[in-house]
């Protein structure tokens, strides 16, 4: 047994590596244990295809917390925001829906289909910012436990509800409306067009197993519109590089503040004495003692997989076996010999750099939910197409593209299970639904990669593929986030803690959990 | 003629509003629409505040409570029966399931726990949480405080189940299809949601109040009819309102279809808020951000009644819902606007007679309108849907009458058919129901206040809106 550290921080996702930052930015020693070759966990970028990179999972950077970025300088540690600035959704009747960068064509676009809506859409975004403000400093805050009685989770609820008090009564409306509605029940009460409903309400299924028709996706539509928002930073785009960068960046500001990071060492489990830990047991045998041990991985694997069983209470592992995972979505990766050809918009114009979304009508959206409610993938899923190396052109062989498509839903809990069959025919249904729109992309294609929600798992460890570490539904948010009273990043154990997106605020490249984790460790002395 | 108050609408929560007025000396009128009084005995849990402070003991009310409270038909022709005694409910799901028996018990007591807050949240205005007023702010501590005293895991209990899906809820707890079932359905209940819906946990809970630990179905009552024979308040039949008169912002009376017109300082209306605001006032007098937040009351009716004949069928509560995934595909015809291929089906089958709870069909159709054609069709499938999961009425069903969410509209006068008045969605309870500014009974017009199920506490609680009403409107009205 060589060294003794402050912290072992366990995974080397971007929370964990944005902890081990933090804490490492106060003066401790700090080691990163991560399983893969590779540091960044769903945040990667990798060359699958020689001459071809990809960011293998998450593929934009939206909601990365702007406090991060400059508290640990990562611009100065490479990481560089590409703008991804318009949308296009096809329509079956070979029309489309276009949002541009350029807000007055947004709204010509939009007129085009409904002078209604273009009037709704100036409200209706005003709104949504006031909303994603609101919520701003509920991101940023530890949540407090309900059930206790302490001065400081009183405190905490206290500010919360003056928080809550604070908005104006139609703002506090408004926001509750987001927070307890379907994503199509809300935006049936804005607009009228219905690819402009399904391509927002898109949005709102992202990572859930929801439709959206189902009350909750209404919230997850806002989660998602907080990234459009911080001025000051543009933080809505592709990292150049790919999303891989993000955390390069990230373990770059770690290791130059004198974080360790070790990869290829993946943890068997936490040691534990007395109710205190006392440092971590490699796969390999090793173990590396630590005062403190802070898990990024999801909630089921730092609680039920890293301990002992038995040294938790019941309540506690009942909760974290009741924790809704549900991976649902899943990647298609694609090497092109060159661009597609849109029907609805031909040749390689500006929409080709902006995302291209493939959410023809709302009834198309529920629909795909409808096939994964009974254990298939989606025969025509919901997909967000970005082709990165139109933006960042190292990203492909000269002349050559790649293009990530996300794809909603694939279950992880198939019917009979995934093989490498129906992962082909899976990845199958995804081209033909994309050549629907894109005629020529089939005979594009060079290599494919195809990625479902078990090998999301197996790869990233993510558990049943979940994209955000657990659902982002009501019941599990904030004070629920993993377990009430486990939400403030504390764990029954003593010295152990937990820093991923299992925690509030929960997913997306944000940042957020693993910086909170890193205060609240170093307010215990940690 | 004048009157103190003028109550529109002779239902439960119309006449329960009536009498509590009455009761302090007002000079109240109640207009009905209709002729004839509803024969149909009242669903829904009476709150004994009601019963109590009406004193219709003394007047013959009585609650019916069916025990047992329901028998779901399983799919090998057997039943699954379900008791007021958790232990007997207990020994029945031990048939299907050993490990679901051991775990009734605790369920019961747990969902009996977190319906007693919502009993608390009932029996008053919703809270105001954005209240500044000491008084209000003592009643929610005080609210708070009583949540605590129910225990750690009562706090966590209602925090996670509120905006569960009633599918996660029952996936947490239970194996057996046939008990989710019929569970989840309490979940659905007038619901253009299916039981994988968030929120639906809530309706679950919201149909447990006021029943005992283990009961999920709310009673029936003759209270409607015991207040419309209760002695103080006028009651005059075939009387439409045609237009809520008002005058300078506030309210003057109104005037029915006759032209006949009624002066009083107040009205209030247990017409659901949609047609009390759309249909009877002109709209000049209100916000048009008002009015469109009623435009946007979701009341999408969903719910048929169907009338049966089952001659010498005896079968008590008998339900259709034989898993949640069948609710689920239901539901999911009701989406695209069509009626459920296989509809959920529920009713009280005594002295070979149904009156059926009929649960997909959508008030709007995709593809046309409700004509003869199609309640014939939907009386058919009711008849298929009973004698596939129920032997000894296969062949034996007759229907006798077909309501669509259209015809219960033009019949009771509410809006798309919701009987509810309004979807018991999170977001259109407590504060929100029926829109924000408008939860404590008061509208923005001086002296109208509301009354019906459309406001809180909503459907299923009978004469609990109608009596939280008048108490507000006691507090304000001059002597």
């Amino acid at each position: 047994m060589a060294k003794s550290y402050d912290a072992i921080v366990v995974g080397g996702g971007h929370n964990g590596l944005v902890n081990a930052a933090y804490l490492a930015r106060a003066g401790r020693r700090v080691l990163v244990l991560e399983r893969r070759p590779i540091v960044g966990g769903a945040a990667v970028t990798e060359e699958v295809f020689p001459g071809y990179k990809f960011s293998m999972f998450s593929y934009v950077v939206s909601l990365l917390r702007p406090e991060i970025i400059r508290e640990l300088d990562l611009p100065g540690h490479g990481l560089h925001i590409l703008p991804l600035e318009s949308t296009l959704t096809p329509m079956l009747n070979g029309d489309y829906l276009a949002a541009w960068a350029d807000h007055d064509e947004t709204r010509r676009e939009l007129y085009r289909h409904s002078p209604r809506d273009a009037d709704a859409y100036d409200v209706y975004g005003r709104l949504m910012h006031h909303m994603a403000q609101a919520v701003k400093p509920i991101l940023a805050m530890v949540p407090p436990d309900p059930t206790s009685l302490s001065p400081r989770d009183l405190a905490g609820l206290l500010r919360l509800g003056r928080h809550m008090r604070g908005l104006e009564a139609s703002h506090f409306h408004a926001l509750y409306k987001l927070m307890t509605m379907s994503s199509a029940d809300y935006l049936d009460e804005w607009f009228e067009t219905d690819v402009l409903k399904a391509t927002k309400a898109a949005s709102g299924i992202i990572g859930t197993f929801l439709g959206p028709r189902s009350p909750g996706t209404a919230y997850v539509l806002l989660h998602h519109y907080m990234g459009e928002l911080d001025g000051v930073f543009r933080a809505w785009g592709f990292a150049k590089g790919g999303t891989g960068s993000v955390s390069e960046a990230i373990a770059g500001a770690a290791r130059r503040l004198g974080a360790e990071i070790r990869v290829d060492a993946p943890v068997a489990r936490v040691l534990v004495r007395g109710g205190r830990v006392t440092g971590v047991a490699l796969e390999s045998g090793e173990e590396i003692r630590a005062r403190a041990v802070v898990s990024g991985l999801d909630p089921r694997r730092t609680f039920l997989e890293l301990v002992e069983p038995g040294l938790l209470p019941d309540d506690l592992v009942g909760d974290i076996r009741r924790f809704k995972f549900r991976g649902s979505s899943g990647k298609v990766n694609l090497a092109l010999d060159g661009l597609p050809e849109f029907t609805c918009l031909p040749g390689h114009g500006a929409h080709l750099r902006g995302a291209v979304s493939i959410s023809p009508s709302l009834e198309w959206v529920e629909r795909a939910y409808d096939d994964a409610k009974y254990g298939e993938f989606s025969r025509r899923p919901y997909m967000d197409i970005v082709i990165p190396s139109l933006i960042d052109p190292g990203m492909a062989p000269p002349g050559r593209h790649v293009m990530s498509i996300f794809v909603q839903y694939a279950p992880f809990a198939l019917n009979g299970g995934w093989t490498d069959q129906r992962r082909e025919a899976f990845g199958d249904a995804v081209i033909d639904t994309v050549a629907q729109f894109a005629p020529n992309l089939p005979s594009l294609i060079r290599h494919r990669q195809v990625l479902t929600p078990a090998d999301i798992e197996r790869i990233t460890g993510l558990s049943e593929g979940n994209i955000f570490q657990g659902e982002l539904g009501l019941h599990q948010l904030f004070m629920l986030r993993p377990a009430a009273s486990w939400a403030r990043y504390r764990t029954p154990i003593r010295g152990y803690y937990q820093c991923g997106a299992g925690t509030h605020p929960g997913g997306g490249i944000m940042g957020a959990s693993g910086r909170l984790a890193a205060l609240e460790m170093l307010k215990d002395g940690a | 003629m004048s009157y103190d108050a003028i109550v529109i609408g002779a239902g439960v929560n119309g006449l329960v509003t009536a009498h509590y007025l009455a009761r302090a000396g007002r000079r109240v009128v109640v207009l009905e629409r209709a002729v004839a009084p509803d024969e149909a005995p009242d669903a829904g849990w009476v709150p004994p505040a009601v019963i109590k402070e009406l004193k219709l003991t003394a007047h013959g009310v009585r609650v019916e409570r069916p025990n047992p409270w329901i028998v779901a038909a399983l799919p090998d022709g057997g039943r699954l029966e379900l008791f007021a005694d958790p232990a007997r409910s207990a020994d029945a799901i031990r048939r299907l399931s050993s490990a679901d028996a051991a775990r009734w018990p605790e369920f019961a007591a747990r969902m009996g726990r977190l319906a007693a807050v919502l009993e608390d949240l009932y029996a008053a205005p919703p809270p105001d949480v954005r209240s500044r007023d000491p008084g209000e702010l003592l009643r929610l501590a005080g609210l708070a405080l009583r949540t605590r005293r129910l225990g750690k895991r009562t706090v966590v209990d209602l925090l996670r189940v509120l905006p569960m899906s009633v599918a996660e809820l029952l996936d947490d707890w239970f194996e057996t299809d046939a008990l989710k079932g019929v569970l989840a359905a309490a979940g659905v209940l007038h619901l253009q949601q299916g039981p994988r819906s968030g929120g639906t946990a809530f309706s679950l809970l919201h149909h447990h109040v006021g029943s005992p630990p283990g009961v999920f179905r709310s009673p029936r009552s003759n209270l409607g009819a015991v207040l419309a024979r209760l002695p103080g308040v006028e009651i005059r039949r075939g009387a439409e309102v045609a237009r809520i008169d008002v005058a300078a912002g506030r309210v003057r009376g109104v005037t029915l279809a006759t032209g006949e017109e009624l002066v009083a300082p107040i009205v209030a209306s247990s017409a659901d808020p949609r047609r009390t605001v759309l249909g009877m006032l002109d709209a000049g007098w209100l916000d048009p951000e008002q009015v469109a937040a009623l435009r946007h009351v979701k009341c999408r009716g969903v719910v048929a009644r169907v009338s049966l004949a089952c001659e010498g069928v005896d079968a008590g509560e008998l339900a259709v819902a034989p898993s949640m995934e069948y609710l689920e595909r239901a539901y999911d015809d009701a989406k695209y606007r069509r009626v459920s291929a296989r509809p959920y089906v529920e009713g009280s089958l005594r002295n070979g007679v149904m009156d059926a709870h009929v649960q997909y069909t959508p008030y709007r159709l995709a593809d046309g309108a409700w004509d003869a054609e199609r309640r014939r069709a939907l009386g058919e499938s009711v008849m298929r849907t009973l004698g596939e999961h129920v032997p000894e009425l296969r062949g034996k069903a007759v229907v006798r009458e077909v309501l669509t969410p259209l015809d219960l509209e033009g019949r009771y006068g509410v809006t798309e058919g919701h009987l509810y008045h309004g979807e018991l969605t999170l977001d259109q309870i407590l504060f929100m129901r029926p829109v924000p500014g408008w939860s404590r009974y008061r509208t923005s017009i001086g002296g109208l206040y509301l009354c019906g199920a459309g406001t809180h506490p909503g459907g299923a609680i009978a004469g609990g809106p109608g009596r939280n009403a008048a108490r507000v409107m006691l507090q304000e009205m001059p002597r």
